[in-house]
Protein backbone atom coordinates (compact mmCIF):
# COMPACT_ATOMS: atom_id res chain seq x y z
CA UNK A 1 0.00 0.00 0.00
CA UNK A 2 3.15 1.90 0.35
CA UNK A 3 3.22 2.73 -2.75
CA UNK A 4 -0.06 3.91 -3.38
CA UNK A 5 0.91 7.57 -1.59
CA UNK A 6 2.64 10.21 -3.47
CA UNK A 7 6.25 10.07 -3.89
CA UNK A 8 6.57 13.82 -2.20
CA UNK A 9 4.85 12.93 0.47
CA UNK A 10 7.77 13.01 2.82
CA UNK A 11 8.58 16.67 1.68
CA UNK A 12 5.18 17.82 2.20
CA UNK A 13 4.70 16.77 5.01
CA UNK A 14 7.49 17.94 6.60
CA UNK A 15 6.93 21.74 5.25
CA UNK A 16 3.24 20.98 7.07
CA UNK A 17 4.68 19.62 10.63
CA UNK A 18 7.39 22.48 10.26
CA UNK A 19 4.64 25.12 10.44
CA UNK A 20 1.69 24.03 11.69
CA UNK A 21 3.43 22.00 14.38
CA UNK A 22 3.82 18.14 14.47
CA UNK A 23 0.83 17.39 15.81
CA UNK A 24 -1.65 19.37 13.80
CA UNK A 25 -0.12 18.39 10.62
CA UNK A 26 -0.14 14.77 11.67
CA UNK A 27 -3.68 14.67 12.21
CA UNK A 28 -4.73 16.78 8.71
CA UNK A 29 -2.81 14.25 6.70
CA UNK A 30 -4.45 11.25 8.57
CA UNK A 31 -7.61 12.88 7.88
CA UNK A 32 -6.73 13.51 4.05
CA UNK A 33 -5.46 9.76 3.84
CA UNK A 34 -8.60 8.44 5.30
CA UNK A 35 -11.20 10.12 3.11
CA UNK A 36 -9.04 8.93 0.48
CA UNK A 37 -7.66 5.90 0.79
CA UNK A 38 -9.53 4.44 4.17
CA UNK A 39 -7.36 2.57 7.28
CA UNK A 40 -5.16 1.08 4.46
CA UNK A 41 -3.69 4.20 3.63
CA UNK A 42 -3.40 5.33 7.08
CA UNK A 43 -1.49 2.27 7.78
CA UNK A 44 0.43 2.92 4.78
CA UNK A 45 1.54 6.80 6.04
CA UNK A 46 1.98 4.94 9.08
CA UNK A 47 4.34 2.66 7.19
CA UNK A 48 6.38 5.68 4.97
CA UNK A 49 6.70 8.35 7.65
CA UNK A 50 5.77 6.79 11.25
CA UNK A 51 9.92 5.97 12.25
CA UNK A 52 10.64 9.45 10.84
CA UNK A 53 7.82 11.40 12.48
CA UNK A 54 7.08 9.91 15.75
CA UNK A 55 3.89 12.17 16.51
CA UNK A 56 2.52 11.56 12.96
CA UNK A 57 2.78 7.34 14.13
CA UNK A 58 1.23 8.15 17.39
CA UNK A 59 -1.44 9.77 15.74
CA UNK A 60 -2.19 7.48 13.12
CA UNK A 61 -2.08 4.63 15.94
CA UNK A 62 -4.55 6.33 17.73
CA UNK A 63 -6.95 6.94 14.80
CA UNK A 64 -6.66 3.17 13.57
CA UNK A 65 -8.21 2.51 17.51
CA UNK A 66 -11.36 4.67 16.41
CA UNK A 67 -10.26 8.43 17.54
CA UNK A 68 -11.53 10.57 14.83
CA UNK A 69 -10.53 14.20 16.65
CA UNK A 70 -7.46 15.17 18.61
CA UNK A 71 -8.55 16.52 22.16
CA UNK A 72 -7.66 20.30 22.55
CA UNK A 73 -8.11 20.74 26.51
CA UNK A 74 -9.12 24.50 24.62
CA UNK A 75 -10.50 25.69 28.14
CA UNK A 76 -7.86 23.97 30.30
CA UNK A 77 -5.05 25.64 28.97
CA UNK A 78 -7.53 29.24 28.86
CA UNK A 79 -7.63 28.47 32.90
CA UNK A 80 -4.07 27.61 33.48
CA UNK A 81 -3.75 31.10 31.57
CA UNK A 82 -5.93 33.35 33.88
CA UNK A 83 -4.18 37.04 34.89
CA UNK A 84 -1.41 36.52 31.93
CA UNK A 85 -1.13 39.22 29.79
CA UNK A 86 1.57 37.91 27.90
CA UNK A 87 2.08 34.35 26.15
CA UNK A 88 5.69 33.60 24.50
CA UNK A 89 4.87 30.44 22.28
CA UNK A 90 8.17 28.05 22.29
CA UNK A 91 6.58 26.04 19.30
CA UNK A 92 3.60 26.10 17.42
CA UNK A 93 0.46 23.56 16.84
CA UNK A 94 -1.93 25.52 14.90
CA UNK A 95 -4.71 23.03 15.47
CA UNK A 96 -4.81 23.63 18.87
CA UNK A 97 -3.31 27.38 18.96
CA UNK A 98 -6.42 28.64 16.62
CA UNK A 99 -9.15 28.10 18.83
CA UNK A 100 -7.72 29.11 21.75
CA UNK A 101 -6.64 32.89 20.64
CA UNK A 102 -10.25 34.03 20.20
CA UNK A 103 -10.94 33.15 23.79
CA UNK A 104 -7.71 35.39 25.36
CA UNK A 105 -8.53 38.71 23.05
CA UNK A 106 -7.02 40.58 25.48
CA UNK A 107 -4.09 38.33 25.94
CA UNK A 108 -0.72 39.41 23.82
CA UNK A 109 1.06 36.14 22.20
CA UNK A 110 4.55 35.67 20.73
CA UNK A 111 6.08 32.71 18.39
CA UNK A 112 9.30 32.04 19.13
CA UNK A 113 10.95 32.03 16.02
CA UNK A 114 13.14 28.38 16.77
CA UNK A 115 12.39 25.29 15.30
CA UNK A 116 14.20 22.10 14.79
CA UNK A 117 12.58 22.03 10.71
CA UNK A 118 13.18 24.39 8.65
CA UNK A 119 10.69 27.05 8.93
CA UNK A 120 9.20 29.88 6.39
CA UNK A 121 8.58 32.35 9.46
CA UNK A 122 7.10 34.93 7.21
CA UNK A 123 4.11 32.64 6.09
CA UNK A 124 3.81 31.32 9.28
CA UNK A 125 3.06 34.84 11.19
CA UNK A 126 0.92 35.73 8.02
CA UNK A 127 -1.58 32.87 8.46
CA UNK A 128 -2.24 35.13 12.53
CA UNK A 129 -2.61 38.58 10.94
CA UNK A 130 -0.49 40.25 13.41
CA UNK A 131 -1.87 38.41 16.36
CA UNK A 132 1.46 36.51 17.06
CA UNK A 133 4.45 38.87 17.51
CA UNK A 134 8.12 37.65 16.68
CA UNK A 135 10.52 36.77 18.60
CA UNK A 136 14.28 35.48 18.71
CA UNK A 137 16.10 34.79 21.44
CA UNK A 138 18.18 37.70 21.68
CA UNK A 139 14.52 39.25 22.78
CA UNK A 140 11.94 36.98 23.93
CA UNK A 141 13.11 37.99 27.10
CA UNK A 142 11.22 41.33 26.69
CA UNK A 143 8.19 39.93 27.58
CA UNK A 144 9.34 38.61 30.79
CA UNK A 145 7.31 39.48 33.87
CA UNK A 146 4.99 38.52 36.65
CA UNK A 147 1.90 38.05 34.40
CA UNK A 148 3.71 36.51 31.59
CA UNK A 149 3.84 33.31 30.95
CA UNK A 150 6.24 31.05 28.68
CA UNK A 151 4.25 27.79 26.74
CA UNK A 152 5.28 25.10 24.80
CA UNK A 153 3.43 21.83 23.36
CA UNK A 154 4.23 18.55 24.85
CA UNK A 155 3.24 14.92 23.36
CA UNK A 156 2.49 13.28 25.58
CA UNK A 157 2.76 12.36 29.10
CA UNK A 158 4.22 9.29 30.78
CA UNK A 159 4.73 8.60 34.52
CA UNK A 160 6.75 11.76 35.47
CA UNK A 161 7.97 12.70 31.88
CA UNK A 162 6.78 14.46 28.64
CA UNK A 163 8.37 14.97 25.65
CA UNK A 164 8.53 18.68 24.07
CA UNK A 165 10.27 20.44 21.01
CA UNK A 166 14.22 20.89 21.96
CA UNK A 167 13.90 24.87 21.87
CA UNK A 168 12.19 24.38 25.26
CA UNK A 169 15.86 23.33 26.81
CA UNK A 170 17.25 26.60 24.70
CA UNK A 171 14.81 28.79 26.39
CA UNK A 172 14.28 27.99 30.12
CA UNK A 173 17.70 28.55 31.48
CA UNK A 174 17.58 29.23 35.16
CA UNK A 175 17.79 32.70 34.67
CA UNK A 176 14.55 32.42 32.51
CA UNK A 177 12.52 30.72 34.67
CA UNK A 178 12.41 32.94 37.11
CA UNK A 179 11.55 35.57 34.76
CA UNK A 180 8.04 34.58 34.08
CA UNK A 181 5.03 33.96 36.53
CA UNK A 182 4.19 29.66 34.95
CA UNK A 183 6.05 27.82 32.71
CA UNK A 184 3.30 25.60 30.99
CA UNK A 185 3.62 22.49 28.75
CA UNK A 186 0.01 21.61 27.00
CA UNK A 187 0.22 18.16 25.76
CA UNK A 188 -2.00 18.12 22.27
CA UNK A 189 -0.79 14.67 21.92
CA UNK A 190 -2.43 12.79 24.83
CA UNK A 191 -1.22 9.07 23.77
CA UNK A 192 1.95 6.96 23.70
CA UNK A 193 4.82 6.97 20.57
CA UNK A 194 5.86 3.60 19.58
CA UNK A 195 8.61 4.34 18.05
CA UNK A 196 12.09 6.44 18.85
CA UNK A 197 11.18 10.15 20.29
CA UNK A 198 12.89 12.04 16.81
CA UNK A 199 12.97 15.50 17.34
CA UNK A 200 11.85 15.38 20.68
CA UNK A 201 13.21 15.14 24.20
CA UNK A 202 12.34 14.34 27.13
CA UNK A 203 11.24 16.54 30.16
CA UNK A 204 10.44 15.68 33.87
CA UNK A 205 7.01 17.42 34.30
CA UNK A 206 8.45 19.27 37.23
CA UNK A 207 9.87 21.66 34.62
CA UNK A 208 6.74 23.07 34.43
CA UNK A 209 4.47 25.47 36.82
CA UNK A 210 1.53 23.03 34.58
CA UNK A 211 0.92 20.30 32.52
CA UNK A 212 -2.23 20.80 30.92
CA UNK A 213 -3.15 17.20 30.01
CA UNK A 214 -4.74 16.44 26.95
CA UNK B 1 48.73 10.68 56.10
CA UNK B 2 44.53 10.25 55.31
CA UNK B 3 44.17 11.99 52.06
CA UNK B 4 42.01 15.18 52.71
CA UNK B 5 38.13 14.82 51.13
CA UNK B 6 38.08 17.05 48.37
CA UNK B 7 35.82 20.58 48.68
CA UNK B 8 32.41 20.06 48.55
CA UNK B 9 32.80 15.76 49.32
CA UNK B 10 29.74 15.84 51.35
CA UNK B 11 26.03 14.35 49.82
CA UNK B 12 24.74 17.44 48.11
CA UNK B 13 21.86 18.83 50.07
CA UNK B 14 18.65 17.32 49.53
CA UNK B 15 15.57 19.70 50.24
CA UNK B 16 13.10 17.19 50.59
CA UNK B 17 11.70 18.99 53.44
CA UNK B 18 10.55 22.01 51.66
CA UNK B 19 6.41 22.55 51.54
CA UNK B 20 5.75 24.93 49.55
CA UNK B 21 1.97 25.28 50.52
CA UNK B 22 2.99 26.80 54.33
CA UNK B 23 4.86 29.40 52.43
CA UNK B 24 2.42 30.35 50.15
CA UNK B 25 0.35 30.24 53.41
CA UNK B 26 2.84 32.46 55.23
CA UNK B 27 2.99 35.58 52.04
CA UNK B 28 -0.72 35.42 51.41
CA UNK B 29 -1.17 39.06 53.43
CA UNK B 30 1.83 40.41 51.48
CA UNK B 31 0.93 38.92 47.76
CA UNK B 32 -2.61 38.64 47.12
CA UNK B 33 -3.41 37.19 43.85
CA UNK B 34 -2.96 33.49 44.12
CA UNK B 35 -0.94 32.86 40.97
CA UNK B 36 1.17 35.88 41.79
CA UNK B 37 1.73 34.17 45.02
CA UNK B 38 2.61 30.68 43.30
CA UNK B 39 5.29 32.36 41.48
CA UNK B 40 7.37 33.94 44.21
CA UNK B 41 6.89 30.59 46.10
CA UNK B 42 7.94 29.10 43.13
CA UNK B 43 11.66 31.36 42.50
CA UNK B 44 11.97 31.05 46.44
CA UNK B 45 11.16 27.36 47.13
CA UNK B 46 11.51 25.68 43.25
CA UNK B 47 14.69 26.97 41.36
CA UNK B 48 18.19 27.75 41.80
CA UNK B 49 20.83 25.64 44.47
CA UNK B 50 19.14 23.67 46.69
CA UNK B 51 21.10 25.02 49.32
CA UNK B 52 19.14 28.63 49.02
CA UNK B 53 15.51 26.70 48.70
CA UNK B 54 15.89 24.27 51.64
CA UNK B 55 17.63 28.05 53.52
CA UNK B 56 14.78 29.95 52.50
CA UNK B 57 12.15 27.60 53.79
CA UNK B 58 13.59 26.92 56.72
CA UNK B 59 14.34 30.85 57.82
CA UNK B 60 10.87 32.16 56.24
CA UNK B 61 8.85 29.06 57.93
CA UNK B 62 11.06 29.64 61.80
CA UNK B 63 10.02 33.71 60.94
CA UNK B 64 6.25 32.65 60.10
CA UNK B 65 6.04 30.76 63.52
CA UNK B 66 6.91 34.25 65.38
CA UNK B 67 5.03 36.13 63.47
CA UNK B 68 1.67 33.58 64.17
CA UNK B 69 2.91 33.66 68.28
CA UNK B 70 2.38 37.33 68.38
CA UNK B 71 -1.04 37.64 66.40
CA UNK B 72 0.13 37.14 62.60
CA UNK B 73 0.21 39.92 59.86
CA UNK B 74 -1.85 42.99 61.20
CA UNK B 75 -4.04 45.34 59.16
CA UNK B 76 -1.04 47.38 57.35
CA UNK B 77 1.58 44.88 57.21
CA UNK B 78 1.52 45.63 53.44
CA UNK B 79 3.84 47.79 52.26
CA UNK B 80 5.38 46.93 49.19
CA UNK B 81 7.03 50.60 48.79
CA UNK B 82 9.79 49.24 46.67
CA UNK B 83 9.54 46.42 44.18
CA UNK B 84 11.64 43.51 43.56
CA UNK B 85 12.80 44.28 40.19
CA UNK B 86 13.04 41.77 38.00
CA UNK B 87 16.30 41.97 36.05
CA UNK B 88 16.85 41.80 31.88
CA UNK B 89 19.40 42.68 29.75
CA UNK B 90 20.11 46.32 29.54
CA UNK B 91 18.77 46.09 25.90
CA UNK B 92 15.85 44.39 27.15
CA UNK B 93 15.05 46.03 29.91
CA UNK B 94 15.16 49.37 27.92
CA UNK B 95 12.98 48.13 25.70
CA UNK B 96 10.37 46.16 28.00
CA UNK B 97 10.28 48.99 30.83
CA UNK B 98 10.92 48.40 34.47
CA UNK B 99 9.93 44.78 35.51
CA UNK B 100 9.43 43.45 39.29
CA UNK B 101 8.26 40.98 41.31
CA UNK B 102 4.87 40.90 42.81
CA UNK B 103 6.93 40.66 46.11
CA UNK B 104 7.77 44.27 47.35
CA UNK B 105 10.11 45.21 50.05
CA UNK B 106 8.40 47.48 53.09
CA UNK B 107 10.13 50.85 52.80
CA UNK B 108 8.47 51.66 56.50
CA UNK B 109 10.86 48.39 57.80
CA UNK B 110 13.79 50.08 56.42
CA UNK B 111 13.05 53.37 57.96
CA UNK B 112 13.52 51.27 61.65
CA UNK B 113 16.97 52.03 60.28
CA UNK B 114 17.09 54.77 58.18
CA UNK B 115 15.72 57.79 57.37
CA UNK B 116 13.67 57.42 54.13
CA UNK B 117 15.24 59.29 50.92
CA UNK B 118 18.54 59.01 52.79
CA UNK B 119 21.38 57.34 50.87
CA UNK B 120 21.44 55.09 53.43
CA UNK B 121 18.08 53.62 53.18
CA UNK B 122 18.36 53.77 49.42
CA UNK B 123 21.56 51.66 49.77
CA UNK B 124 19.77 49.15 52.02
CA UNK B 125 16.93 48.76 49.41
CA UNK B 126 20.01 48.05 46.83
CA UNK B 127 21.92 45.70 49.17
CA UNK B 128 18.47 43.73 49.50
CA UNK B 129 17.08 43.65 46.08
CA UNK B 130 20.69 42.71 44.21
CA UNK B 131 21.48 39.09 43.73
CA UNK B 132 19.61 35.98 42.09
CA UNK B 133 16.13 36.69 42.84
CA UNK B 134 16.31 33.62 45.00
CA UNK B 135 18.26 36.18 47.33
CA UNK B 136 16.46 39.04 46.33
CA UNK B 137 12.79 37.66 46.79
CA UNK B 138 13.81 35.94 50.25
CA UNK B 139 15.42 39.09 51.57
CA UNK B 140 12.39 40.99 50.65
CA UNK B 141 10.14 38.40 52.40
CA UNK B 142 12.43 37.95 55.01
CA UNK B 143 11.84 42.16 56.00
CA UNK B 144 8.55 42.46 54.99
CA UNK B 145 7.94 39.55 57.92
CA UNK B 146 9.98 40.93 60.44
CA UNK B 147 8.16 44.31 60.14
CA UNK B 148 4.56 42.49 60.49
CA UNK B 149 6.29 40.61 63.67
CA UNK B 150 7.65 44.91 64.87
CA UNK B 151 4.28 46.46 64.13
CA UNK B 152 2.35 43.31 66.35
CA UNK B 153 4.84 43.82 68.92
CA UNK B 154 5.01 47.74 69.10
CA UNK B 155 0.79 47.33 69.31
CA UNK B 156 1.32 45.55 72.22
CA UNK B 157 3.72 48.43 73.87
CA UNK B 158 6.38 46.03 73.76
Amino acid sequence: MTEALPPGIDQAFTVAAAELGMCSAAWLYVREVSDARGPEGVEALRERLGRTFPVLDAVAAVWLEGAREPTARTEAVRAALAGATRVVLVGLEAHFLDPLLPLLPGVDFALLRHATFDVNWERVLANYDGRLRPLDFDTFQAWAGSRSVLLTFAYGVHGASTHVIPSWLRVTGEDVRTQFRSLIAWDVLGAPMWVYPRWLVEVPKSAFTQVVAA
Amino acid sequence: MPPHAPPHARPAANATFVDPARVDLLLAPFVKDPASRAFVVRCLLGEGPTHHRGSNFVLLSLLGQVLEKVGGAPEGALDAEHPVPLRLPPHLAREAGPQSYPLGLSGAALERLAPKGSRDHESMVDCLCDGPPQHALANAAMVDLLHAVLLRLEARGS
